[in-house]
């Protein structure tokens, strides 16, 4: 009863649609004032004593209200609507949006932090320095084989899972087993496997190496055997996630196919390569993708066990970018760096799900 | 002193003590007479005083005992501030909450003065891998939120270069009796085109650990003594093939660098340890740059030199086989205390690690000194080498000050209450507390040397005399390799780390690329951050 007699589900005024529009527009006009002339402050062209954003931000937010209100106002239920909508869109705005744009700014800008001229526009000398830097694409080549390793790793998965879906003596406690990598820190990971047990001196996996027989076990000194090792912590952590991905399709898979199957007289291998592996593809292309994306941030392990090294051999791009940004304060081309690295990540995801896509309509 | 080390010693003493009470009646009559000695004079100063809170080996100190110390320390403070004086006043202090200690410690040392001088002092607490980032971002953005900072020299570019420093009243200077200084922290360090800006609490160099049952009559070397120069290494390692550690029954290896340089900046010092004794000329104080042009002088046969002995050693496969993956951290703690390695260079604590640390094995067999030198020196005016002995220990980081920033300025009073903060903090009685117990500082005075008063407070004399008698040899030695204090100074390090790495990973034909690299990557900064102002800002950091 409340909501029929408001006048916000009635007719709207001519009086309150202009009033609502009029609030739109002069919080709009402050909004834009105020952030000109913070920018104008900023450039050092208008000096108004203003030391930080804080008033462009404080007008944002008020343009933001006015707008919800004002909204109400000239629309009616129409704009109450909107204003469940609006708030979001408004975050995302200031926190994705906004962030990204000037992400981009700072891209083509000659920044470090210590220069005393601060920031400064150089065009396309950030790309053309990336283009020409050997070991970003060094760390490019890095990714690719870490990101081919992603492979292997849905194997090790895939197999996890199935085991854990078959009908085997305590398999709740074997799921919580296997998904305690999981939960743990991927630092925590780097010191206790990467530090300590595959230390060369006191590290058990030394000992046992040497108890084998292998004289010098040294593992991230050789560039592919450091590789393979960082893979492995990465693997050691992240497979759980896919497994329980592809776990969660295996429960959810209907009986019915596979006891078919069984009475057709497949073998286990059949069942599993004709009929199960089908159809878990959509469920495997799911957690293959998110697992590549996680992929594609490796960072932590690198930078806690190897910096990088063996002179650059286990460098990630995220580790690369890392010691741009934070040991050298080279705040331009290390958001260039992360910028492309951004752009390549959504082109090979995008044509990567194309791909499967059309793979996937071709199978069905 | 640092947490790790004091709780070592506090160890080793308790377990020393525990014998001595089997010992004979003389012996127990001799102790006796020289505690009851010390006490008395203990008694007599504020310093006695306050080296026994809580006392050697008689657990961490707490908060309870900070506020004591703080309280006994305050006579310089009320000799120039009146009771009450900044009643209303508000500072901000930004520093490290490393091992709870640092901001903890001033957090306690500071009540007695907040309750006496009636100023309140508000905290910004940084753990040290976010102290760096939180300082360059509020000084790049023009954000600076504190009045009083814990700060590294090596900022001092980034913060008095910039002009956000406030400089230090002369009276401060008395009240912190700054004469007391080792040589290498008076000016220039501390200073800006003559102006004064820091009040240290700490101070920090490298110094040279080896193992002395490796040399002399029936040593696994077979030398006489350890080399002095750093020619004469890769003899030792050479020596030491095939040989097994006396103490581990492992390979035997000769000296240790750290051949996973890449820290952050920091293990350029490592580099720099074997390249000062060649580039830094005592007639010259500049030897990373050339001070008129910022030309980087990282690429001259000095420094050239000292990364073909490197990669020599390398060549030879001198080093243990897990060394290119070993950062300075491995290659001093699970390294050299655990038994692998002849020598290193480090910061003070690793020798007293040596013999207090449970996972050492050195404990008996280690000595130190300052730093290897060379046979010859580059001298960068002349181009040429000389053939000339050469001894320049590297005064890596310099160690920690307070300073206070320009933001209190232009409020007498809140500028005066932010000096007399700081300069209660870097008094020279409560320096010797910080130096002898946990507070992540080392001595930085000469008083800080008396070793009677050490021995007063319960300490072993052996052990202190061993533990700072090479960092004080370093500190005041006339030829120490300072470091350049300009913005950035540790983008240089830190992308010298990667191309050293990648020189030695064979990424470059030799040395001299290598040493090329850096340089070019260092022009790039140095034109990046703004070259005039950098050659100004250098010179003024070398007081030129």
């Amino acid at each position: 009863m409340a909501l029929t007699e408001s006048p916000s589900y009635g007719a709207i005024s001519r009086r309150r649609k202009d009033g609502g529009r009029a609030l739109i527009a002069a919080a709009s006009v402050l909004f834009l004032a105020v952030g000109l002339l913070q920018a104008l402050n900023s450039a050092g062209i208008l000096p108004l004593g203003l030391k930080d954003w804080r008033p462009t931000l404080y007008a944002y937010l008020l343009w933001a209200v006015a707008l919800g209100v004002g909204m109400v106002m000239a629309r009616g239920e129409a704009g109450l609507k909107a204003l469940f909508i609006l708030p979001a869109a408004l975050f995302t705005v200031a926190m994705a949006i906004f962030p990204t744009l000037f992400g981009l700014s700072i891209a083509f800008t000659d920044w470090n932090l210590a220069s005393l001229t601060g920031q400064k526009f150089n065009g396309f000398d950030n790309l053309v320095q990336l283009v020409r830097d050997p070991f970003y694409w060094n760390a490019m080549r890095n990714m690719v084989i870490y990101v081919l390793f992603v492979l292997v790793e849905y194997a090790v998965a895939f197999g996890l899972a199935l085991l854990l879906n078959a009908e085997i003596r305590a398999r709740k406690f074997w799921r919580v087993v296997f998904l305690i990598p999981l939960m743990l820190s991927p630092v925590a990971v780097s010191w206790m496997v990467g530090k300590s047990m595959l230390e060369y001196r006191f590290g058990p996996v030394a000992r046992f190496a040497r108890w084998l027989g292998f004289n010098n076990p040294s593992f991230f000194t050789d560039p592919w055997v450091a590789r393979l090792w960082i893979e492995a912590m990465d693997a050691w952590v992240s497979i759980p996630f896919v497994m329980i991905l592809l776990l969660a399709g295996l429960q959810a898979m209907p009986k019915e196919v596979i006891e078919a199957a069984k009475v057709d007289g497949a073998s286990p291998w059949q069942r599993f390569w004709q009929v199960i592996f089908p159809l878990m593809l959509p469920v495997s292309i799911t957690a293959i993708v998110l697992r590549i994306i996680f992929k594609l941030k490796l960072a932590d392990i690198i930078i806690t066990v190897t910096s990088g090294g063996p002179g650059g051999a286990t460098d990630s791009v995220s580790s690369f970018i890392y010691r741009e940004y934070r040991d050298r304060s080279n705040v331009g081309y290390g958001t260039m760096l992360a910028m492309f690295y951004l752009v390549l990540i959504v082109i090979f995801i995008t044509l990567l799900l194309k791909f499967l896509r059309r793979h996937m309509q071709r199978m069905t | 002193m640092k947490l790790e080390l004091y709780n070592r010693i506090a160890a080793i003493q308790a377990s020393r003590r525990s014998f001595m009470k089997g010992a004979a009646a003389l012996a127990a009559g001799t102790a006796l007479s020289s505690t009851f000695a010390g006490r008395a004079f203990a008694q007599d100063s504020v310093r006695a005083q306050i080296l026994q809170i809580p006392g050697v080996g008689k657990g961490s100190p707490t908060d309870a005992d900070w506020q004591k110390v703080g309280e006994l320390c305050l006579a310089a403070t009320k000799a120039n501030v009146a009771e009450g004086e900044f009643a209303g006043v508000e500072l901000t202090f930004m520093g490290l909450n490393n091992q709870n200690l640092h901001n903890f410690l001033f957090r306690g040392f500071l009540k007695p003065w907040e309750a006496y001088t009636g100023a309140k002092i508000n905290w910004i607490d940084l753990a040290q891998a976010d102290y760096n980032p939180r300082l360059q971002q509020s000084i790049a953005t023009g954000t600076v939120d504190f009045d009083i900072v814990e700060m590294g020299a090596p900022f001092e570019g980034d913060t008095a270069g910039k002009g956000l420093l406030d400089e230090m009243p002369d009276w401060v200077a008395t009240q912190i009796e700054a004469d007391d200084l080792v040589n290498y922290l008076k000016a220039p360090v501390g200073t800006w085109d003559g102006k004064t800006y820091r009040i240290n609490i700490d101070g920090d160099c490298h110094t040279f650990a080896y193992r002395k049952d490796y040399f002399g009559d029936g040593s696994i070397s077979g030398m006489a003594d350890v080399p002095t120069h750093w020619e004469d290494f890769p003899a030792l390692a050479t020596a030491l093939t095939g040989k097994n550690d006396p103490i581990t029954g492992t390979p035997a290896y000769g000296f240790i660098d750290p051949l996973k340089y890449q820290w952050g900046g920091f293990g350029f010092y490592f580099l720099e340890d074997r390249a000062a004794a060649y580039a830094k000329h005592p007639d010259d104080p500049a030897w990373l740059f050339d001070p008129d042009t910022m030309k980087p002088r990282v690429n001259n046969p000095a420094w050239v030199q000292a990364i073909q002995d490197v990669l020599d050693l390398v060549k030879a496969n001198a080093y243990p086989p897990d060394q290119l993956n070993a950062d300075p951290n491995a290659t001093a703690f699970s390294q050299f205390l655990g038994g692998t390695g002849a020598a290193l260079t480090w910061w003070g604590d690793v020798g007293s690690n040596a013999r207090t640390s449970d996972t050492s094995v050195v404990g008996d067999v280690v000595g130190f000194s300052i730093n290897p030198g060379a046979k010859k020196v580059y001298n960068s005016k002349t181009s040429a080498w000389e053939e000339k002995e050469n001894f320049a220990p590297n005064m890596a980081y310099i160690g920690w000050g307070v300073y206070v920033t320009s933001r209190v300025s232009g409020d007498e009073k809140k500028r005066k209450a932010a000096w007399s903060a700081a300069a209660h903090l870097g008094g020279k009685d409560i320096s010797l507390w910080t130096a002898a117990y946990p507070s992540g500082f080392q001595p930085y005075r000469n008083s800080h040397f008396q070793y009677d008063e050490w021995v007063a407070a319960g300490y072993d004399r052996a052990f202190v005399e061993d533990y700072l008698g090479s960092n004080l040899d370093s500190y005041n030695h006339p030829n120490a390799a300072i470091e350049p204090r300009i913005p950035g100074i540790f983008q240089y390090y830190s992308i010298a780390e990667d191309e050293l790495v990648k020189g030695i990973n064979g990424q470059y034909a030799g040395a001299q690329e290598t040493a090329d690299a850096i340089a070019a990557a260092w022009e790039k900064i140095t034109d990046q951050i703004g070259r005039d102002n950098q050659i100004k800002l250098y010179k003024a950091s070398l007081g030129m």
